[in-house]
């Protein structure tokens, strides 16, 4: 890749990773559904990743997540029922997210946009599923953590509403790193060069 | 070795594997990897409040251009409602007087006048239904200090609760709010000897902006509408702060009677908050002279 191909890389991520997250953490937005608003930076971590490959991914995830961590940790409630922050979780999500999305049917089928959406609605699945049932279990063993969701509470009022909130945020998102992206075209040179080589099939959209 | 460390799934179990690591050791008391995180705010932060500025400027130049004839319209209203407004503050300067001349005289303390209160804005909102910490402007710099096991009440422009400060940093906070699953306080009714009980947040409840009300005592159940105050038990909030309305009662299992609450505080939209700080109250002449003795006898 050319220097100035690597210069617009880097500058169009930094405008695109500091606008995102602090737009996230700033306006509270008038798209909600129960309550629920649209994960922009689980979004662009989990696009990025499925158009631009494993290495840009992990990058954008590494770095969204330390500002996640930093704007908005979420809390733990301890063992002996204190609630404190805990530091490393946005990034542990935001890197599990860019290697999903990352390896999402990208080995045997061309990327496409209809992949990149279905990449975003069973991440959020995932996502939002493992959350759940990680705070189910840790309520049965901290005290002071009230969690009584029912199951069909937590499919109608968070899973479903954040992929429906998560897929509608991801339509602009997919139209600015596509045609406003780190990459002219929209396509990550160097997933064309693992192409030639017949080193998996990380295709072009 | 070298094609070990090109392959994308070695490298990213390593990476979580890390990571899960710095979770642990960053949930240990003290963990310096929390100073991590301080370089991050001074390349965010300025950034952040350029976001928000201009975000406030776009919506203000908007709301000017759309709320101009109903301002002229309420701005007509105001008017009249700011003279007869004239007319009872006039009324009650008078009344404030006599007040503070029978404060004085009776020694009666102030609600809440030996707390400090330490305004700041809202810096950061909640970036998901998990990662739910806001931050106010508001810190180590300003004089707030959170000591081991110590809660700081948050509360909003009208003294209604809001959430406790679970970190203070150099130049902000982090505070729990009133609607997280792991924020508890104890409340009353808002009456002589009112029955107490506990107010939490549930996961269920905050999508529908409410708490959870429990141990509630069969024989005090509390009325839709009464109002809930903290209790003050405990001693890691003062008594007598606002906490909201009960919404509605469940008496279905009589030995797990709960109530649901609407705080006062719309969470959701709240930019201004306010830290209550107790302060040690100076020592009286009696105090230290007592002490003054106890010393001197001991060394004698």
């Amino acid at each position: 890749m050319r220097r100035p191909q690597q210069i617009r890389k880097y500058i169009v991520y930094a405008v695109y990773l500091l606008l995102i997250t602090t737009v996230q953490v700033t306006f509270r937005g008038w798209l909600n559904l129960y309550g629920i608003r649209p994960d922009m930076m689980f979004v662009f971590v989990v696009l990025s990743a499925y158009m631009f490959g494993f290495y840009d991914g992990i990058v954008v995830g590494a770095l969204v997540g330390i500002i996640r961590d930093y704007f908005s940790a979420p809390t733990v409630t301890g063992l002996d029922g204190t609630v404190t922050n805990a530091l490393g979780i946005g990034l542990f999500v935001m890197v599990a997210a860019a290697a999903y999305g990352s390896a999402f049917f990208t080995v045997r089928v061309e990327r496409n946009f209809i992949l990149a959406f279905l990449s975003v609605v069973t991440a959020t699945l995932l996502y939002k599923s493992a959350g759940h049932l990680l705070i189910f279990i840790w309520s049965h063993i901290a005290p002071g953590l009230s969690y009584n969701m029912e199951l069909s509470q937590v499919l109608l009022k968070s899973i479903l509403p954040q992929i429906l909130m998560n897929f509608i945020v991801a339509i602009p998102l997919y139209l600015l790193l596509r045609f406003a992206g780190p990459y002219k075209g929209g396509v990550n040179p160097v997933l064309v060069d693992e192409k030639r080589k017949g080193d998996q099939a990380w295709l072009t959209m | 070795m070298r094609r070990l460390l090109t392959n994308k799934r070695f490298l990213t179990i390593v990476s979580l594997l890390i990571i899960l690591a710095v979770i642990v050791l960053g949930s240990l008391p003290g963990s310096p990897l929390n100073a991590v995180l301080k370089p991050i705010g001074a390349i965010v932060n300025p950034i952040q409040k350029v976001v928000k500025y201009t975000g406030n400027t776009i919506s203000g130049f908007w709301a000017a251009l759309t709320d101009g004839m109903a301002i002229r319209n309420e701005n007509e209203q105001l008017r009249a409602e700011i003279a007869e407004l004239q007319y009872e503050l006039n009324q009650n300067e008078e009344a404030a007087i006599r007040y503070e001349e029978l404060q004085e005289a009776f020694h009666i303390r102030e609600v809440f006048s030996n707390y400090d209160i330490f305004g700041a804005s809202v810096l950061s909102r909640d970036s998901d239904e998990w990662f739910s910490v806001i931050r106010a402007g508001v810190g180590n710099s300003d004089g707030i200090y959170l000591e081991q096991g110590q809660s700081l009440a948050v509360v909003d422009v009208r003294m209604n609760l809001v959430g406790r400060v679970i970190e203070v940093n150099e130049d902000d906070s982090d505070i729990l709010m009133l609607l997280h699953e792991g924020f508890q306080v104890s409340g009353k009714v808002n009456a002589v000897n009112g029955a107490t009980f506990i107010v939490t947040g549930d996961a269920s409840l905050k999508q529908q902006g409410l708490c959870l009300v429990t141990g509630i005592d069969p024989d005090t159940i509390p009325n839709v509408g009464d109002e809930i105050v903290t209790s003050g038990d405990g001693g890691l909030f003062p008594q007598g702060i606002p906490i909201g309305v009960i919404e509605s009662v469940d008496t279905s299992d009589e030995l797990n009677i709960t109530a649901t609450l609407r705080p006062y505080s719309d969470i959701a939209d709240i930019n201004d908050i306010f830290i209550m700080v107790p302060f040690e109250e100076e020592n009286t002449f009696e105090q230290v002279a007592s002490e003054v003795y106890e010393t001197t006898t001991a060394d004698t």
